[in-house]
Formats: C-alpha cells, structure tokens, sequence
C-alpha cells in the first residue's frame, strides 16, 4: 500500500508538492501583501515591552490638573456638553484608586478626574489655585493659610469646607495609612481650620517648596465621609470633587468615569470617560489607528515619524521632568573616579544622533542636571558630541584600554536598551571597553541602586522625574544624605561647596537668592559630571484628529479634561 | 470509578503543597525588594518600611512560611501588596476571561483540527495534506505576540471589523481567541492526521469497509472515534495550560486574564498574588486532568479504573 512502489504515482507525488510549495508561497506573499499596504499600519515593537515595567513615561501620570480657564470662567459662557464618551488608552491597571495610595503619574492623572488638590499644577509649569482660592505664608515661613473656595460640594454631597480638609489631611498623616509619598510631608506638623474656610498648615521647619509640593495628587482631598468609613485604609471609589465621578471598573480592563453635573468649575464636554487599559504599546497605537479610542499615550517610538504624517491623529510630545542619564559610581576604583575621565565620556557620547534615531525626536539633550519644568533650573550648557576631544582627554590621564561594567534596565525608560548598547558602541570609539547587562526592574532597582560597599558596576542607566517641580526635588540626587539606602543618589556622589549651596537653599524664602543658589549648584555638577548627562524625555500623548483640547502637564500628565470634538 | 476520584483528589493535596512550597521559595530567592518596588523610587524609607512591615516581610522567612501555611489551611490566600484587596478576589474577577478565551479557544481549535486531520488523513499525501500539514506548522511556530499584531492591524484597523483590545465589547473576544487557537489548531490537527493514519491501516477498519458500509459511517464512527484518544490527551492538556493564562495574547490585545495579572505581579514582586494564582492554576490543572482520565474510561471502553 506504500505509494513509494508505483513511480507513477511518486511522480505526480512530487508535482503535487512542488506546486503545493508554489501556491503556499503564493498565498504568504498576498497575505505579506495585504498586511502591508495600508499605509497606517503600525510596526511591531522590537522588544516586548511589558505592561507592567512599561516605559517610565507611561508610569508617570500626573493628575490632570485644573487649567487655568476653570475656575474664574465658571459662570461667564454656558460650556458646551454632549453625551459622548471620550475613550483614553493607558498602559498599566490602577493597583488603587484611592489619592493616598498612589505612586505611578499615569494613575495619579486619572485619580485627578475625581479627586481635587488645593493648589494644582497648570499646563505652564505653574501652580495654580484650585480648591485654594488663595493662600499667604507667615513671616516666619513657617506656616501657611490658605483660603477655601466656597460652594464646592463633594460627591457625595459633603459640603467642601475646612473641617473637610483637615479630614482628609489627617489621613494623609495617620501613621497607620500606607503613603508611599508622604515623605516631603513630614514637614508638617499640623493641619487646624482657622475657620470654616481657612486652613492652616503648620510646619516643623521652613520649607520654601511647600506649595509646590502639596499640587501632587497623593494630597488631594477626599469627602470627610470617606475620610471618616476609611481612615487607614485605602477606599477603591474615591469620592473628591472632581469634574468626573466614579462610574465603574473592569479590573486589568478599563475604568469609567461620569461626568460631575454638580461640579464647581466649568463642565467638561464628554459625559463619560473611558480609561482602557491596553498594555502593549503597538496595540494602544492601533487603537487610536482604528477609531476605537480618541487619546493614547506612549506609542511605539519607532512609529512617531509615520505617525506624524498621518493626517487623520496629532502628535504631542510634550515636554517633562523626566532627565534620562547613566549615574556613574564615584566611589569605585576605576577611573570613573576621576572628574576628568567622567567628562572625557561625557564628550563621547553622541546624544543628538541617538535622539534622533533611537528615541525618534522625545528627547532634549541636557544642559543642565534637572529638567527646564523645574524651579531652580538654569542652562549651564551640555556637552558637546566631540571624540576627538574625549580621546585627548583619555589619552592625557593615561585611562587607554580602562574596562567598564555598565548596567541598563530593559523597557523601563524609553529605549533603554538600544540606547546603551549604542552608548557602549560611543565608548569603543573612544577606546574605552565597556561590558553591559541588564535584568528586570525590581532586581535592576536592588543592584545598580546600593551602597558603594556592594557596588558592582561603574555606571547605570537611570530616570529621574521629581515628584514635584522644585530643585530640590530633584538635586536630592546629588547630596550624601541622599545615598541609598536612604535614598537613590547612586552615583555616591557629594562636593562640599554643591552641599553647602543646597543646604542655604532649602532654607531660604526668598524666591531670587534660591534661583541664584541652585543655579551656582548646577554649575559645579554639571561640571563635576558624575552623571553620563543624556536628555530630558518627551512624553508621547496621540490623539485623534477628530478632537481638540489635549494638552499636557509637564510631570508626564495627559490634561484633557476639557477635550471637545472639533 | 468514584473511589477511584476520589484518590485522585486527595493525592491532589500533597501535589499543591508543594506548590506552594516550592513557589514560596522561588519568589523569596529573586533579587529585588517588593517593598520598594511597590513603594516606587520616590517613596520614602520610612513609607517603604511600613510597607515592608504590612507586607510581613521583615520576620524571619521561617516565620513567614508558616503564617502561610496556616493561612492557605483557612483556604485564606492573603491579600496583594499592591491593591490591598483580597486575592482570592483579584484572581476572581480575571478568572472568568481567561476561562472564556481558553473555552472558545479550544473549541475553535478542536472543531477545525480535528476535521483538517480527518481530511489530511484520508487525503494522505495529497495536497490537502501537505495544505495541512504545512498550515500546522506556520501555527505552531508563528509567534502569538506578531500574529495577533498583524489580525489587529488586518482586521481592527483596515476593516474595521473587530476591537482590538479589551473586554469590554461582545466582539472582543475574536481575536484573541483566534490567535490563542492558532498555536492549538496545528498540535491537533498533526495529532489527528497521524492518530487517523494508524487507525486506518487496522484490520477492522478494512473489515468495515468489506462489510459494505458507508465511507463516512467507516471514518467517524468507527475509524475516528479509536483515533480520538491521543487527541483527547491534548485537548485536556492544552486546554489547562490555557487556562494557565495565555500571557502574551492577553497582552498584545489587553485582555483582562489571570495570565497578564500573573506576569505583572512578578514584576510587581506582588508575592501574594503570584502564590494564589499559581496554587489556582495548579488547582484547575489537576482538576482538568482528573476530568481527561475519567472521560477515556467513556471514550474507550478497553480504560478501567478500580479492580
């Protein structure tokens, strides 16, 4: 029965595979074919990036803010309302929903829909009044009382008052509650109502970033009811006074919100939001692609340029707080010890040319150690792409042939990955071997961020976003005090005079002398380099053609409360 | 065949403490604090040492193991680290979608394997065969994440036919279910064909054939049903590795199953929740083997369980 035996049917065996191959082929190429010809197909990300450790854009989500035309406008022109749903796809689940519990921005942005704080970050960097109409600090510095606006009502009905306040503030303070940023409130001592629409922070030592400080959503004030059933525990429908109310939630799946009819401020346009939760990035963009969701934010980059000839959606790459850099050990043996030698690697790296071809445009080089968002920043003026010179410099310490370990995470920070491999290639043309690894974030987090003692790498990938927009958030990264495993300063890095210049400061009210201060600090950083400087990172947000009134808020924050359809 | 179940399940029990224990320990052997982690960089040490405290991962791992399992002996799987909510709860509430996808999925791919290895078969050699044979192959090998990248980009974008993620409209389920079947199909269709070829060449079959009955009544009635058996295996056991959670088309189409909870919380080092749904998804394998055995005893009466 074996067909091998009759030649004549082997033969027509053969024809029939031959010709089965042929028509294989055939059909792969039309199917090859129809996949690729529409011209707004997206390309599939390189590397995988998983949702969770999504890129650190993704993770920060900034509350979406008040802007400035809410408050005052309020009564003056009807806002235009429809019943619509604006669909907002974001990378990561909400673990909780509840303000004190919040870490990641993209989390916070959304709990800034129902939750509002006294003062708010703007659009411009700025902040703004928002449940505070006003506010004065004493003399001293060391309080402040803020004026309360008045006919707000929560949710729930609670009338917004100081009692409501001082509520919500002791659970942000309770010992027992789990804040994990709670800490730039330790300042305070105390929060009293002055009277019904007063509220006075009390604080243990002056604090010239305070105000700054308190716009970040962990602080955002909850219904003294809930403050009241939930006191050290987290309340998954958080109930503010936000323009959006908790509607409901498809865990690992989406997120809805209603429109606030009540609200105090001006009425946003869509009656509902839809936050769907879309880990994968290519699939977040062909959303966006295939019109079933009006905003996204962090698409693949490599699909920016095609994205930005695509008439029928807007790119914003909007600026932030974000500086991308390598944190060189200084404490280790090898030449990174030394200034000159961080500076020499500083100058051989081409950072232009891996914005431009890694980070496709979302970035800006550094020119100083902090982003241009930042109270305090000044352009010192960054380091020019120059091998010739980074040779010379290698060449007059005699570090020829000096071997570096590097570490760099993977799908953390935007092209993470490719652009250390391209570092490490900048390196070889200078002559410096460098050897880099990678693993996953929270082992990334335990071993490049440690003690000088179990150091093992003399330099490491790192973001830094502060969590609010003030130098001394973000030069904490440079002072001792700040080394793990108190802090993240991994670079181990201190100078006497940049110490001394931070420690005047943090103390000083007056608005100037703190500008000058910080500005004298950057200076000397920057020139002592224990930073590989590389850029400040854009934060992607893609939306549809179709709607206007996106913007963005300059801590990784989408802000399209007031979003409307053209 | 009921005692012989109810062996069955409670050798099950020792089976899932070692689960337990041997995941307990894999997840306190990975580098990287979940306190940290959880806290995220900007929190302070005091914060992340609270939560480390809630967390109990400040006593000694000794002490920590046996408050696990007095916990799990309560059928209590603790709470996650990062919502605060029960697990039990959290696995819950993604169970449901991971079910639905694997349920459609196999269904989807027996039915179509099952008859394209009846059809390879019976066309052995032909160019059917070869048609299915090489189709198997591009669905085994294909890779899930391109594959369910490229349905999107055919059918969500340019046809406008299906959602491309989520679970939140009644189409939702296609794709994914069609990506997640494409790897299944291959293994069944190949399974099919070769299990009918065996069965074919048998004696009885050419007695069937001699006895003057019909082709079809030859094939499926009695060719097919012997031919089942391996394929039955298959099924059952893919089918539990699918319930497992098929992580890589939950992610690519955002697809709120136990998979993607499962990976997240690992890199989240949410050990609570890895620990339920590891305990859970063993739970179901044992239980969907269970369920294969006693379905051969029906299959092929030849199977007897018990004296």
């Amino acid at each position: 029965m074996d067909e091998r035996d009759n030649p004549v049917a082997e033969a027509a065996h053969r024809l029939n595979r031959r010709s089965f191959l042929k028509a294989a082929l055939g059909a792969g190429g039309v199917v090859l074919l129809a996949a690729c010809a529409p011209s707004n197909a997206p390309s599939p990300t390189t590397a995988p990036a998983k949702g969770a450790s999504a890129p650190a854009a993704v993770a920060t989500q900034s509350s979406a803010g008040a802007p400035t035309a809410a408050p005052a406008a309020g009564a003056a022109a009807p806002a235009k309302v429809g019943t619509e749903t604006l669909r907002i796809a974001i990378g990561v689940d909400p673990d909780s929903l509840d303000p004190v519990g919040q870490t990641t921005t993209t989390i916070q942005n959304i709990v800034d829909y129902m939750c509002e704080p006294l003062v708010s970050l703007g659009e411009d960097s700025k902040i703004h009044p928002c449940l505070a109409e006003s506010w004065v600090m004493a003399p001293d510095g060391k309080s402040y009382t803020f004026k309360l606006r008045q006919g707000v009502t929560f949710h729930d009905g609670a009338p917004f008052n100081a009692d409501a306040v001082k509520l919500s503030w002791d659970r942000v303070l309770n010992k027992d509650m789990k804040v994990p940023l709670r800490s730039p409130m330790d300042v305070v001592e105390s929060v009293t109502a002055v009277d019904a629409s007063s509220v006075k922070f009390t604080l243990k030592n002056i604090f010239p970033p305070f105000i700054s400080a308190l716009a970040v959503t962990p602080y955002n004030i909850v219904s003294p009811n809930l403050a009241k059933s939930n006191p050290a525990t987290y309340n998954d429908q958080p109930v503010g006074t936000g323009p959006y109310v908790y509607k409901s939630r498809t865990k690992g799946s989406e997120l809805v919100l209603t429109r606030n009819e009540k609200y105090w401020g001006k009425l946003p346009y869509y009656q509902t939001v839809q936050f769907k939760i879309v880990p994968e990035a290519a699939t977040r963009e062909s959303l966006v692609l295939a019109n079933q969701a009006e905003i996204i934010i962090s698409p693949p980059m490599s699909d920016i340029p095609k994205l930005l000839s695509n008439s029928q959606v807007k790119v914003l790459l909007a600026p932030s707080n974000r500086t991308i850099f390598m944190a060189f050990d200084v404490s280790r043996s090898t030449p990174v010890k030394e200034k000159k030698f961080r500076q020499a690697l500083n100058y051989a790296v081409d950072k232009e040319g891996i914005i431009k071809t890694i980070l496709y445009g979302a970035g800006d080089v550094m020119d100083a150690p902090l982003s241009p968002m930042l109270f305090g920043y000044s352009k010192v003026g960054a380091y020019a792409y120059d091998p010739a010179k980074a040779k010379q410099m290698i060449k007059e310490g005699g570090w020829e042939g000096t071997k570096l370990k590097m570490y760099y995470s993977t799908g953390r920070y935007v092209g993470d990955a490719a652009f250390a491999q391209a570092i490490i290639g900048n390196f070889k043309d200078v002559g410096i071997e460098c050897e880099g690894s990678t693993m996953d974030w929270p082992t990334y987090q335990a071993t490049a961020i440690t003690t000088a003692e179990k150091s093992t790498a003399d330099l490491h990938v790192l973001g830094w976003a502060p969590g609010f927009l003030d130098a001394a958030q973000a030069m904490v990264q440079f002072q001792k005090s700040n080394w793990p495993p108190a802090g993240l300063s991994s670079s181990h890095y201190t100078n006497p005079e940049v110490e001394d210049l931070l420690d005047k400061a943090i103390k000083n009210t007056n608005e100037q002398e703190r500008a000058q201060q910080y500005a004298a600090a950057n200076k000397i950083v920057m020139d002592d380099a224990p930073w590989l400087f590389l850029w400040v990172q854009k934060f992607p947000i893609i939306y549809s053609a179709k709607i206007k009134g996106v913007g963005s808020i300059p801590n990784e924050k989408f802000s399209c409360i007031y979003a409307e359809p053209v | 065949m009921l005692k012989y179940i109810v062996q069955r399940l409670i050798a099950a029990v020792p089976t899932l403490l070692g689960v337990a224990i041997v995941v307990f320990m894999m997840l306190r052997m990975l580098p990287g604090d979940p306190a940290r982690t959880i806290a995220g960089a900007q929190a302070g040490e005091a914060d992340v040492e609270m939560i480390r405290h809630s967390l109990g991962l400040d006593q000694p791992v000794g002490t920590q193991f046996v408050t696990f399992i007095t916990r799990l002996a309560h059928l209590d799987l603790g709470q996650s680290a990062r919502s605060s909510q029960p697990v039990g709860q959290e696995v819950m509430a993604r169970l449901p979608y991971t079910v639905e996808l694997a349920l459609v999925a196999i269904v989807l791919a027996t039915a179509i394997g099952v008859i394209a290895g009846v059809i390879a078969a019976t066309h052995h050699n032909s160019r059917v065969d070869y048609l299915v044979s090489a189709a198997s192959l591009f669905g085994v090998s294909m890779p899930v994440y391109w594959l369910g990248l490229m349905l999107i980009v055919v059918f969500a974008i340019n046809l406008q036919w299906f959602p491309a993620a989520g679970a939140d409209q009644p189409l939702s389920f296609v794709l994914p279910s069609f990506t997640l079947a494409s790897f299944v199909v291959g293994l069944i269709a190949r399974m099919t064909r070769s299990s009918m070829l065996e069965v074919l060449r048998q004696d009885y079959v050419q007695t069937a054939r001699s006895k003057g009955l019909h082709e079809r009544v030859v094939l499926y009635v009695h060719a097919l049903r012997n031919a089942l058996l391996p394929v039955v295996t298959i099924v059952g056991l893919q089918f539990g590795t699918l319930l497992g959670g098929a992580v890589l088309t939950e992610t690519v189409f955002g697809w709120p199953g136990i998979g993607q909870l499962l990976v997240d919380s690992i890199f989240a080092r949410d050990y609570p929740v890895v620990q339920g749904i590891t305990l859970t998804f063993s739970s179901l394998f044992i239980l969907v083997n269970l369920a294969v055995d006693v379905l051969y005893a029906y299959v092929d009466p030849r199977i007897h369980y018990g004296s």
